[in-house]
């Protein structure tokens, strides 16, 4: 059995009268260590797919397994990074990193130490005591990341993390991203709609198709590490992606 | 936002010019100074009667203190609970809709009925005209928490406690403190009106006294006290909100 299973997982949303089948029988696993991007436009599924997986929202049907175990609710071995950084703005760098431990009940002392190690992972040292509307984007994030590592997660759910910083900013993170994946190596789900994005991160490329929500193709990307989008091989990736999700994006654009 | 708020008391400049209009206006008769007083005949009673206005103005404060003090503590958490749990948010709501709407000037009579003449009607009086500002401002706070905040919560397991104390209760303290201000303006307004009637002490009582004693010097003396107080405690209610609330610097217009 794999790290992460999915099997027939369907999710119907229901808004007033009519009923909204947002994911339509979508079965995947994923191993210990392997980052996977969703990819997809709009409205396919790809962030209802992940709350699924972090235990924000349950299916209406289907299995749902991390390291084997059914999920009821959140696991506790997956943390997760929000589109948009969910920080608290009331809460300096510090306490923000500190409050996945927090809820978990680790005593403050306990905390600490794990807490200054992120922030230093991350490169947010001297930053300790900023409030998150002092950060850059690309700070923000960090901060994001760094809450999500402590602890020690085997599972990494992130939504769209980079989607609202610019595109230097996003290169710079998406590099410092697989620097930590490389070190930790956990499992990496990532949701994103950039399709660069995805085959600069991704071991493997989970194309879906919205209105139902559907798996389209599974695509591996081979490529060696460190990537290099200038390469005729990265283009040739991207280019079979594109031709995957195209209908759906002159689709969405027409609409 | 320093430079505004301990830069030069603009505020100041519409007293000076009612304080003013209303010396010249005496000096020209165009008013019987029997029935209004002179700016000068009120500084006086400030002089000579002080011990009179000291010992009033203590009695109304300790009221509205205490009268405040205790909506604050029973509205907050009980705002906190309703904000937070739709179902208890159902049951409450028609409820405090009909009873915010209670005149407590028509609930004097009940008051003395019930407690006789003295502090306790005054008091609980104060309680219920503060209580519904603060109950109303602390679940509209809760309610405007951002929702994936309550998503960073629920994907790290945080327990209930936690939630509210550390997400809810700061994510509504600027509006829990909009209503502290409207609160103290409310207790403020009652215990002048509940002391004219209910309690044989107090400005309310001073003012309804002179009028019978034939001293308006007093009266607008009385009056210019409750004024006074009024502003200091929007004043002070300011700086706590200024020193809770740094995190939103730079992120509202005006904190």
């Amino acid at each position: 059995m794999s790290f992460i299973n999915l099997e027939n997982i369907t999710k119907t949303y229901e808004r007033r009268a009519e009923s909204v089948l947002a994911l339509d029988n979508v079965s995947f696993a994923a191993e210990l260590g392997e980052f996977v991007c969703l990819l997809g436009v709009s409205g396919c599924g790809k962030s209802t797919l992940l709350k699924i997986l972090a235990g924000l929202e349950s299916p209406s049907g289907g299995t749902a397994t991390v390291s084997g175990e059914p999920l009821a609710g959140p696991h506790r071995d997956a943390s997760v990074v929000f589109q948009e950084h969910g920080l608290f703005p009331w809460m300096t760098v510090r306490k923000n990193v500190s409050f996945n431990l927090k809820a978990r009940g680790v005593p403050a002392r306990d905390r600490a130490d794990i807490v200054d190690k992120q922030i230093e992972t991350v490169g947010l040292r001297g930053f300790e005591e900023k409030y998150p509307h002092e950060l850059s984007g690309g700070m923000r994030q960090r901060v994001g990341i760094a809450r999500a590592l402590t602890t020690n997660p085997k599972l990494l759910l992130m939504d769209e993390p980079f989607g609202a910083l610019d595109a230097q900013t996003r290169t710079i993170m998406q590099d410092e991203l697989l620097r930590v994946w490389a070190f930790y190596r956990s499992t990496i789900v990532f949701v994103t709609h950039g399709i660069e994005e995805a085959v600069y991160l991704a071991d493997r490329i989970v194309v879906m198709t919205p209105r139902p929500g559907r798996i389209r193709r599974v695509i591996n990307v081979d490529l060696p590490r460190p990537r290099d989008p200038t390469t005729p091989q990265f283009n040739e990736v991207v280019r079979m992606v594109l031709g995957e999700i195209h209908d759906d994006i002159t689709r969405l654009i027409r609409a | 936002m320093t430079s505004r708020s301990w830069g030069w008391p603009l505020g100041v400049i519409p007293l000076i010019a009612v304080v003013a209009a209303w010396e010249i206006t005496a000096r020209a008769g165009v008013y019987s100074v029997a029935l209004f007083p002179t700016p000068a005949q009120t500084a006086n009673v400030f002089i000579k009667d002080w011990s009179l206005l000291l010992r009033h103005t203590e009695a109304s404060l300790a009221r509205v203190v205490v009268g405040v003090g205790i909506a604050f503590v029973t509205a907050v958490p009980l705002g906190l609970l309703i904000g937070r749990y739709k179902t208890l948010d159902r049951i409450m709501d028609w409820t405090i809709q009909i009873f915010r709407c209670f005149p407590g000037i028509a609930l004097i009579p009940l008051a003395i009925m019930f407690f006789g003449i003295g502090d306790r009607p005054a008091i609980i009086l104060i309680w219920l005209a503060a209580f519904w500002p603060l109950l109303i401002s602390t679940i509209f706070g809760v309610k405007n928490v951002e929702r994936t905040l309550l998503s960073v919560a629920r994907a790290a397991s945080a327990p209930d406690l936690l939630v509210l104390r550390d997400i809810l209760l700061p994510s509504a303290l600027p509006s829990i403190l909009t209503g502290f201000r409207l609160a103290a303006g409310a207790g403020w307004l009652t215990v002048v009106t509940a002391e004219m009637i209910a309690v044989r002490s107090g400005l309310g009582y001073m003012i309804l006294y002179a009028q019978m004693t034939f001293r308006p010097d007093q009266i607008v003396a009385g009056i210019i006290i409750i004024g006074a107080f009024g502003l200091l405690f929007d004043q002070l209610i300011r700086l706590l909100r200024n020193y809770f609330c740094r995190w939103q610097e730079g992120l509202v217009l005006e904190a």
